[in-house]
Parts: structure tokens; C-alpha cells; sequence
């Protein structure tokens, strides 16, 4: 069928000299003209054929036309239009182009769309992309520019409280978001244990969120992804950027490499907090140290027209502690290379290693009086993997194919303990896993009006030896600690566990006249390894852990479809207004929970005291957005439930998870005044639901303490939650004939002071235990006005 | 571990300047009042006590009622029988022994049974070995790394038996006063924190052994008593529970849950009960801080 319509519509269009329906094709990077950094999502069009591609995250196209003369149209939201005429004889054409930014205009662009009406003409669904021109205007806490809080003001996205790590998709925990930095997964995305992320602003391209409707291309995690690109560095002339704020400072430098061939980026940043707060510290916080850096790096090489490499690098910290302490932090480090075998055939291969990993100190000075009394520890995660995938084009069709390996080396934590001279190691064994997968997909124009996108991954795990693998019990009381009965040891990459999942992935639009569509998808993913945690906030101590003969891989099956129209003047560069509404539906198999009172760390027998369950999650995303004008900005609504079900919580029935917010309502304003040049404002304001909490009936009393007797799991919900953030940019003036560019940010985070409750506890006081009290914790508190310096020569 | 956990999460909290906690008004539904067990037997010579009383609304914060008239009997596995009795209604049941008489005994099994409001509700509990306290030193340190203010750090020792898995609780007393905030509540498995961790046999590990420590230190001339009491596994995990369950809060906080009981309703259908019977061998040592027992 599809090739039929091909054929059609090649008569109807193709020139004369073309009834001989050889095809030719047009392929080649597209890149900024400023800076050669390539530019991803960029819309080429063929008049004539009215058919056209979009640029993949290296700048690579490729259309696939009979021969004859056409009009190319390469548009870009943010950058000027280019037009081109070819004429395709007897060859293939390479078309490389570089496009020049808008001028002053750029500024009131609101970019999280890249292309002109990309929101209806795309099939991709359930995707929010913000660009860091966008991150960078919104009021930010601290004035520090930061990719996983801004994206938390996007439809559907949620956090059990600022402050925590990480973020919720659509009802799922945060070890279900997928976190990639140039392709590399980050096992924590968090400074300063959630107020900022690893993530440096500067070298930051591009973010793309996927919710729903994921490719075949991606697997892993079963919520979303989050695809973080960093940028080439500045292919042109030396660029140097940086910044100087309250909390960090930020310096980057890049410049091309041999002659423009390639380039590279470096970028670094260094916490300052724990100098400037020292003064404010309570006395039991005195001489604490606190920091924490990172530095990210990116280099490129072009061999020639079909191959270019890519290195990129990450390494970051954060240190706390007064004697006793402890650090953090990721390693990723990834090599790229692109292959452009044909003009039709596109590959990137990745290799990657991924390490994340904590230390905890009980002397981090290691003072020799403490020689004999010591007590540290160590957990990682690491990960080596290797990641071909294929492009074909075909003109109508697109196909993604290819694979993934990644050894999994977890280390849950080895422990050494000195007292009064006696040493004693221990801790837990590495656990090894392989995990594997191959996909392949298609990207199909049925009709003008029609597309799909099709495709299938199968992803093998195996858990591996050496290890003991352990069963339990199924003799206690559901809810309680299960003990081992028996312990088989295994060898050496000996199988312990194997399960293989098929992952169907669908998604269809169609479209109902020029300005709006219907999109329709289904995926199911799998997700082989899953973050210990059970403590509201992520802590940075919480351990991954592979699925074993005891924890099953977690299944998730989503249902999404939505509704989208632009309106309003149309320019050049796409509709003033975009809005969808989204409705999706979640099922997760083989959720993690736990039992009350379960030890998490450094327990062999951990999986004894884990409880296995469902989740479902459900809601509505409503989504408006000025594309231009004075006031700009998005606003967006989401109705959400999230629930889960586990025998042993709760007497087995639904009750919701810790993060859900049946009401969340984010309104982002960029405000461009004309009459003033150099200055423009932001604002945003969110309005949420209060997360489910537990709270007490009755009390008892045992020993002179006062306890708590509880009905039930998440029975109550905290107050809800707003807040209002405003920030003004003053750019500094140009002077002529200098390069320096300059701007000051103002800002205040909690502009009207709001208590917003991250969650009520209830405690005796400390003096009179006795006398119980609510307390309500709130992690901002004040209003947090901030200024931040950039500038770039 | 509980303890070092604390202390980074603590770290970690301290480090938001501008978090603030209010004690706010919060409207809570009452459930069903139950019987509450609090009793803890030792092998320590004089009159032994338990508690029965019953909850209440979590923010009842007078007295809890009394559970008055319930029949309380301890038998351990030789046969022996002690009865427990309230006379001035008071909910407090006591034995009390016949001359130089004593309850407990190193490796008896005690079980408790009582009668009340027509339930019937039993526990046990075996008294388990206790190791001797050997010393208690004094170092004078700063009350905290940044203080001009100094004190006396007192740090106690002891030796976890070497085999079978240990369980301890630590108490302090500071001039006489026992030190009970929530955050007093310490206890070990073996000579350190539960987990895998393997201190059979080891000295308790320091943060043990200086956790009995006001946030002031001590001052010279102040009497130091610190109580050593064995646990059973389950006595272990109750308190670590109810530790947990009354210090929880902030960003880390776990989700609230009810703490374990070992006091059983015969009746599977009947009316469930809180708190716990705990059977304890204690050792205790007292000292006093003076100029000759502080090292330097």
C-alpha cells in the first residue's frame, strides 16, 4: 500500500524527464553558521513533492525524490529560512548548509517546539523539548539555570517536593525516567542532594523529554526518557562563556580544532555555598564542608563528508561532611562515531561507561588518632555498554534499526570497621548483569494525512554469576521480613536468572486540515534494574539493584492520545498559538515496595524484605502556548492520578503513591517589552495539589516515648502548594567593534514567602515527650531573590 | 547505621538554609481504643513492673487511660509462675519479690499473659546474655568542631560475645536523670549497626561507644551511669522501629508505619494490641567525671 501511494504520487509530481521514476537522494548535515554546532530537528521540505525530513540528533538528512527540479525549503524556529533549488539527474546530491540565527527577534521566541507547527505536523507525541535559550529566561532558584527544574514545569511532570532528586513522568518513580547525557546514562542527576542538577547550562544543546509514544529505538526504563545533548563547541572562532552566581560560578571555553574540522567544549563549575553559609550554620552543622563541581567536556572530528567522531566527558562531586562525611557524584564518559555509508544509510555507533558511586567517611580527614576507629564505605554502579543504530531513509518511510549491550556491574556496598584496633571487611558481593536488546522500527507516510510509526525491541537480561542467589521463605505474614531458606552459589558467568521481554511501540497521527491532528500510541517497555529507595526524597545513598530470581524486571504499558491545533496570525516561522490536550493511561507491573521497618543498606538479604506490586496511572495534559508577541510563554494543566497496590501495604488495595497531585496547573510568561531594549522579564507560577501522607490516629506510650498507631498507608494529604518566581534580564551594553557580551539576572524564587509544606510529621517534642505535635516542614521558606552575572567573549 | 544514616541525612537537611518547621494545627480521626503493653523484666534485684493502659487520640496529650483490673501473670520455662498486681488501680502491675528473691534469669524464657475486658493476650520473651561494661573514659573536646565551648566527651567500653547474633540497648544517666529524647534511643546488633555487618566478637564500634553524650557534654564532678540491657532479635527491631517511627521527618523521611508488637490477642478475630514485652539481662557502671579519669 505504501508503495503505491509513492508511485502515485511521484506521476503527479515528477517532471518529464523523471518517467523513467529512478530515485535520487538529497542528504547532508545542517548546521548553525555561527558556531558549526549541528542542529537537531531542523525541517526540510520539498515543495514540489509536498514530502520532507527533519534532521536527527547529529544534523543529518536525508529526502528521497524522482528525479527531476525541486524547491528545498529548510526552516528552523529561531534561525533565517533558507531556500535551494536542485536539479537531481543521474546522482545522488550532498547538500551540507549552515543557517544563519534571527537577529534581535530571537528573543521573544519561546522554543520547546523546534520546527513551524511541529507540535501537529510531527508524530511524535507526549514530547516536550525545551531549548537552552528558553531554560535560560526562566526565573531560576538561586538564578542558576537548571534543565531538571525547569523541565518539572512541563505538562504531566512532577516532584514529590522541591528539593527531592529527580523528577515523576506521569505517575512513574523516579528510577524510571531514563537520563541520558550525550547517550550515557547518569544513575543520579542531582547537586546538592536535588536543588540543582549535574547538567552545566552552558554546554547544554539540547533537551528533549519523551513521556509517551517511545520509540523502538529506546528501552530501559518505563517512564521516559530524558535526552540530554551537549553542544560541539564552537566549530568557528573561540568562544568563552561564563557566569557568577550566589551558589556556583561557571566558566566554559571552546574553539574549532585543526582548521575548523573540528571543535571541542570544556566547561566547568564550582559550588561556593559552603564559604558563604558557614556564618548561618547551626551548631552541630558547624565546620561542615559541603561543595560539590563538575566538569563536562565534548570534542568532535570530522574525517571527512562520512565519518566524524564524538567524545564526550562528565565528571562531577559533591562532598559533605564535618569528621564524618561522605561524597558522590557520576562519571560518563562516551565515544560516538557517525558513518554515513550511502546517502541513505545513517549510523551512529556509542560506546559508553557509566559510573556512579558514594563513599561515607567516618573521618574524612583520616587524623591518625582515629587510626584504630574508623569506619567507611562504598557502593557503585557501573556500566560498559556498546550501542549501534541505524538509519535507512527511503523517501516515505524511515527505518530505525539496531542494538544495545550493557554489562552491569553494581557494587551495593562494601564496608570496612576499625574499633579499638580489630579491622573488619565486609558488605556485599558485586552482582553482575548483561542486558541486551535489538529493535527495529519504521516511520511510515501512508497518506498526506497519515503517518505511523511502528516498531518492536526485544530486550534480554541476564543476572549473573559469581554470585549467591537466595530463596525465601513464603512462610511469615505478608508484609513482614522473609528469611532465606536456601543459598545457591554460582560461578563465574553462570547464568542465576534470565527474562527476555517483547516491546511493542505504536504511534499514528493524522491530520484534520492544515492546523491541528489526532494522535494516537501505545508502547510497553521493560526495565531490568531499579533503585533501592524509601525515603521520600532519593538520598544519595539509595542503591541500584538488577533484577535477580527474586525482584522480576518491571513491566510498563501506556496508552496516550491527544489533540492538536495551532491558531491565531501565522508567519514565517509557525502559528502564534500551539495547544494539545493529551489523555493517557499506565499500567507498571512489578512495582518495588517495602516493608515497614525494611533494611536497606548493606543487607545480603535485602530482597527479603522487598514487596513486589502494580501501579496504574492515569490523567489529562491541557497545553497552551504563545509562540510571539510582548507576553509569551506556556500555560499548562494536568489532571493525574497515580496508584499502586501491594499485599502487605494498605490490606492490599489502591492507595496513591507519595508523588501523586490529582491538580497541577504551571503558567511560564516571557515578557519582551518593546520599548525596552536591553531589559526582559519572566515570571512563573505553580499550583499543585499536597502529596498523600501518613498520619497517626492513636498514641501509645512505651518506656517515656510516645508512639504513633497508624490506619493506613498515605490516609491524609499535606496542604497544597504555589508559588510565584519573577526574574528580569538587563543585557549589558555592546560596545561596537567588541565581542563581549554581558547580562545581569534578577530574580526571586517564592516571590510572596509561601510555607509550602514538603511534608507534616508528627513528633513528640524532644523536651516533653508527652506533648505530640504536627509539624509542618518546608524546605524554601522565605522569598530567595538572587543575582547572577554572564558573559561571553 | 541508624545512627550514621541520621547523621548525614542530618548533614544533608541542615544544609537548607532557608527549610523551616512549624508546628501547624492538623485535625486527625480517632480509631478504636486498644490495650498498650510497656513492659520490660530484668534480672536486677527488687520489684519488677508492667504497664497496661490503653491509646488514645494522637493528640490527647494528658495521661493515657488506664487499662485498671486486668489479671497479668510472667511464667518462665522452669514452671515458675510470678503474678503482677495493680492494687491502687493505677495501671502499673508489680511483682514484688519475697526476700533476696529475683525474676529474671540469663537464658530463661519468660511468657506473659493477660486478662482483660474478656481478651486473653500473651507474649514472650527470652532474657539473653549481656556483657559486663569495662570502663568509661572522658576526653575534654569541643562540644562541636567550631565551638570555643568545651566539655567532657565520655566514652564507655564494652565487648560484644563472640557466636550467636547480639542485641543490645544503651541507656545514659546523667547526674541521675536518664537521658530520654527520642534521639537517645540506641541500640546494636552485635558491636555495631544492623545490616550484614559482621562485629562479631568487636569492642562496639566508637560512634557506640561516645553515644552517650549530651549535646552539651558533661561537666567535671557530674556522675555518669550508662546501662548495658540485652535484647531479643524482635525487642531489637521494635525499638529501632519506634525510633525511627518517632524521630521520622524531614526530606528522608520513610513512611509511617506502625511499630511491631509481640503481645498477641489469643482471639485471632479480637481486639489487636500495641507495645511490647521485652526481657532484659542489664549490666550497669557508674563513674563520675574527674580530673584522673580524663585522658589526654
Amino acid at each position: 500500500m505504501p508503495t503505491v501511494y509513492a508511485q502515485a504520487q511521484a506521476d503527479q509530481n515528477a517532471s518529464p524527464r523523471a518517467a523513467s521514476q529512478d530515485k535520487f537522494t538529497i542528504s547532508g548535515y545542517i548546521k548553525d553558521a555561527s558556531n558549526g554546532e549541528g542542529l537537531i530537528g531542523v525541517s526540510v521540505y520539498v515543495k514540489e513533492t509536498a514530502t520532507g525530513a527533519v534532521t536527527n540528533s547529529y544534523g543529518f538528512y536525508a529526502v528521497t525524490v524522482p528525479a527531476g527540479t525541486y524547491n528545498l525549503v529548510i526552516t528552523y524556529v529561531g534561525y533565517e529560512k533558507q531556500n535551494k533549488t536542485l536539479t537531481l539527474t543521474d546522482q545522488n546530491i550532498r547538500l551540507d548548509l549552515e543557517l544563519k540565527e534571527e537577529g534581535r527577534q530571537l528573543q521573544e521566541v519561546v522554543v520547546s517546539t523546534k520546527r513551524d507547527d511541529d507540535n501537529v505536523k510531527n508524530i511524535e507525541m507526549s514530547v516536550n523539548r525545551i531549548d537552552v535559550k528558553t531554560l535560560q529566561r526562566i526565573p531560576a532558584l538561586l538564578g542558576e539555570v537548571d534543565v531538571v527544574r525547569s523541565i518539572q514545569l512541563l505538562p504531566g511532570v512532577s516532584t514529590v517536593g522541591e528539593g527531592a532528586t529527580g523528577f515523576n513522568v506521569r505517575g512513574g518513580s523516579i528510577d524510571q525516567n531514563l537520563v541520558l547525557l550525550d547517550e550515557a546514562p547518569v544513575y543520579n542527576s542531582s547537586h546538592l542532594f536535588g536543588f540543582f542538577s549535574v547538567f552545566n547550562p552552558d554546554a547544554v544543546k539540547d533537551v528533549k523529554l519523551v513521556k509517551g509514544g517511545i520509540p523502538a529505538l529506546y528501552g530501559g526504563r518505563v517512564s521516559s526518557i530524558l535526552d540530554v545533548r551537549l553542544k560541539e563547541g564552537n566549530a568557528k572562532k573561540p568562544e568563552l562563556n561564563g557566569g557568577i552566581g550566589l551558589i556556583f560560578s561557571r566558566l566554559s571555553y571552546e574553539r574549532p580544532l585543526f582548521k575548523g574540522k573540528g571543535s571541542f567544549i570544556v566547561a566547568g563549575r564550582r559550588s561556593y555555598a559552603d564559604i558563604l553559609a558557614q556564618p548561618f550554620l547551626n551548631n552541630d552543622l558547624k565546620g561542615a564542608k559541603f561543595y560539590f563541581y563538575d566538569l563536562t567536556a565534548k570534542a568532535n572530528y570530522r574525517f571527512n563528508d562520512k565519518n566524524t567522531v564524538f567524545l564526550s566527558g562528565y565528571f562531577g562531586r559533591d562532598v559533605f561532611g564535618a569528621d564524618f562525611g561522605f561524597n558522590w557524584g557520576n562519571t560518563t564518559a562516551s565515544a560516538r562515531w557517525n558513518h554515513v555509508f550511502s546517502d541513505k544509510l545513517f549510523l551512529n555507533t556509542t560506546a559508553y561507561y557509566s559510573n556512579y558511586d558514594y563513599s561515607l567517611d567516618s573521618d574524612l580527614k583520616r587524623r591518625p588518632e582515629n587510626a584504630n576507629d574508623y569506619f567507611r564505605t562504598d557502593s557503585r554502579i557501573v556500566d560498559y555498554s556498546i550501542k549501534p543504530d541505524f538509519t535507512l531513509f527511503l523517501g516515505k518511510s524511515t527505518i530505525t534499526f539496531g542494538g544495545q549491550s550493557i554489562l552491569h556491574d553494581f557494587q551495593p556496598g562494601t564496608a570496612t570497621a576499625a574499633s579499638s584496633g580489630d579491622v573488619r571487611t565486609f558488605g556485599l558481593t558485586s552482582k553482575y548483569a548483561l542486558e541486551n536488546a535489538v529493535y527495529i522500527g519504521n516511520e511510515q507516510q501512508v497518506s498526506p494525512k497519515l503517518q505511523l510509526q511502528y516498531g518492536l525491541r526485544y530486550s534480554l537480561f541476564n543476572y549473573v554469576g559469581p554470585g549467591d542467589a537466595y530463596a525465601f521463605t513464603t512462610d511469615v505474614p505478608l508484609g513482614t521480613s522473609r528469611f532465606p531458606i536456601t543459598t545457591i552459589q554460582y560461578k563465574r558467568g553462570e547464568t542465576i536468572q534470565t527474562y527476555g521481554n517483547w516491546e511493542p511501540r505504536f504511534s499514528a497521527k493524522y491530520e484534520l486540515g492544515n492546523n491541528s491532528s489526532l494522535k494516537l500510541s501505545y508502547n510497553r517497555l521493560a526495565q531490568y534494574i531499579h533503585l533501592i529507595s524509601n525515603t521520600t526524597a532519593s538520598t544519595p545513598l539509595d542503591i541500584w539493584t538488577p533484577s535477580t530470581n527474586n525482584i522480576k524486571p518491571q513491566i510498563g504499558d501506556q496508552i496516550a492520545g491527544g489533540f492538536f491545533k495551532n491558531f491565531g496570525r501565522s508567519n514565517g516561522s509557525g502559528s502564534e498559538f500551539e495547544a494539545s490536550v493529551e489523555v493517557y493511561y499506565k499500567w507498571l507491573q512489578n512495582q518495588i515496595d517495602y516493608i515497614d521497618g525494611a533494611n536497606l543498606i548493606l543487607n545480603k538479604f535485602l530482597e527479603g524484605d522487598l514487596l513486589s506490586g502494580k501501579g496504574r496511572a492515569y490523567g489529562a495534559e491541557f497545553y497552551i502556548k504563545r509562540n510571539r508577541g510582548t507576553v509569551n510563554g506556556w500555560v499548562s494543566y494536568t489532571l493525574a492520578r497515580t496508584e499502586r497496590q501491594v499485599a502487605g501495604i494498605n490490606g492490599g488495595g489502591w492507595f496513591p503513591t507519595r508523588f501523586d497531585k490529582p491538580h497541577t496547573l504551571t503558567t511560564v510568561l516571557l515578557v519582551d517589552p518593546p520599548q525596552a531594549k536591553r531589559w526582559n522579564f519572566s515570571a512563573t507560577f505553580t499550583l499543585a495539589s499536597g502529596t498523600p501522607a501518613t498520619f497517626p490516629t492513636n498514641r501509645f506510650e512505651f518506656g517515656g516515648f510516645t508512639g504513633q498507631v497508624i490506619s493506613g498507608r498515605n490516609n491524609y494529604r499535606i496542604p497544597p502548594y504555589h508559588r510565584l518566581d519573577l526574574a528580569a534580564t538587563l543585557q549589558g551594553r555592546q560596545r561596537p567593534g567588541k565581542r563581549k557580551t554581558d547580562n545581569w539576572v534578577f530574580s526571586v524564587y517564592n516571590v510572596y514567602a509561601r510555607k509550602n509544606p514538603f511534608s507534616v510529621f508528627f513528633q513528640p517534642d524532644a523536651d516533653n515527650p508527652r506533648l505530640t505535635q504536627a509539624i509542618r516542614y518546608s524546605v524554601f521558606a522565605t522569598a530567595i531573590p538572587s543575582v547572577t552575572y554572564n558573559f561571553k567573549f | 547505621m541508624k545512627h550514621t544514616r541520621y547523621y548525614v541525612l542530618t548533614i544533608l537537611a541542615g544544609i537548607t538554609l532557608a527549610s523551616c518547621e512549624t508546628v501547624i494545627d492538623a485535625r486527625l480521626d480517632t480509631g478504636p481504643a486498644q490495650l498498650s503493653v510497656d513492659g520490660t523484666l530484668t534480672d536486677q534485684p527488687g520489684p519488677q513492673t508492667i504497664r497496661l493502659t490503653q491509646t488514645a487520640g494522637y493528640f490527647d496529650n494528658s495521661a493515657p487511660p488506664v487499662a485498671a483490673g486486668a489479671t497479668v501473670v510472667v511464667t518462665d520455662n522452669t514452671g515458675k509462675t510470678y503474678a503482677f498486681t495493680d492494687s491502687d488501680n493505677d495501671g502499673y502491675y508489680t511483682w514484688t519479690p519475697a526476700a533476696k528473691d529475683t525474676l529474671g534469669r540469663i537464658g530463661r524464657t519468660y511468657r506473659l499473659s493477660i486478662t482483660y475486658q474478656g481478651d486473653t493476650y500473651t507474649a514472650s520473651s527470652r532474657m539473653n546474655r549481656v556483657p559486663a561494661i569495662d570502663s568509661i573514659i572522658f576526653r575534654k573536646e569541643k562540644i562541636n568542631p567550631l565551638s570555643a565551648t568545651e566539655g567532657y566527651q565520655a566514652e564507655f567500653f564494652a565487648r560484644d560475645f563472640r557466636g550467636a547474633t547480639d542485641y543490645y540497648r544503651v541507656k545514659y544517666y546523667r547526674n541521675g536523670v536518664l537521658a530520654n529524647k527520642p534521639s537517645d534511643i540506641i541500640t546494636l546488633k552485635d558491636a555495631s549497626f544492623s545490616g550484614s555487618a559482621d562485629t562479631d566478637g568487636l569492642v562496639f564500634i566508637r560512634p557506640f561507644r561516645q553515644s552517650i553524650n549530651p549535646d552539651s557534654l558533661y561537666a567535671l564532678n557530674d556522675s555518669v551511669k550508662v546501662e548495658l540491657q540485652s535484647l531479643t532479635v524482635e525487642a531489637y527491631d521494635f525499638w529501632q522501629q519506634f525510633s525511627q517511627q518517632i524521630t521520622n521527618g524531614g526530606l528522608f523521611a520513610t513512611p509511617p508505619a506502625n511499630v511491631p508488637t509481640n503481645i498477641v490477642n489469643t482471639n485471632p478475630n479480637g481486639r489487636q494490641a500495641t507495645g511490647f514485652f521485652i526481657a532484659s539481662a542489664v549490666r550497669t557502671r557508674s563513674t563520675k567525671v574527674t580530673e584522673s579519669a580524663v585522658r589526654r
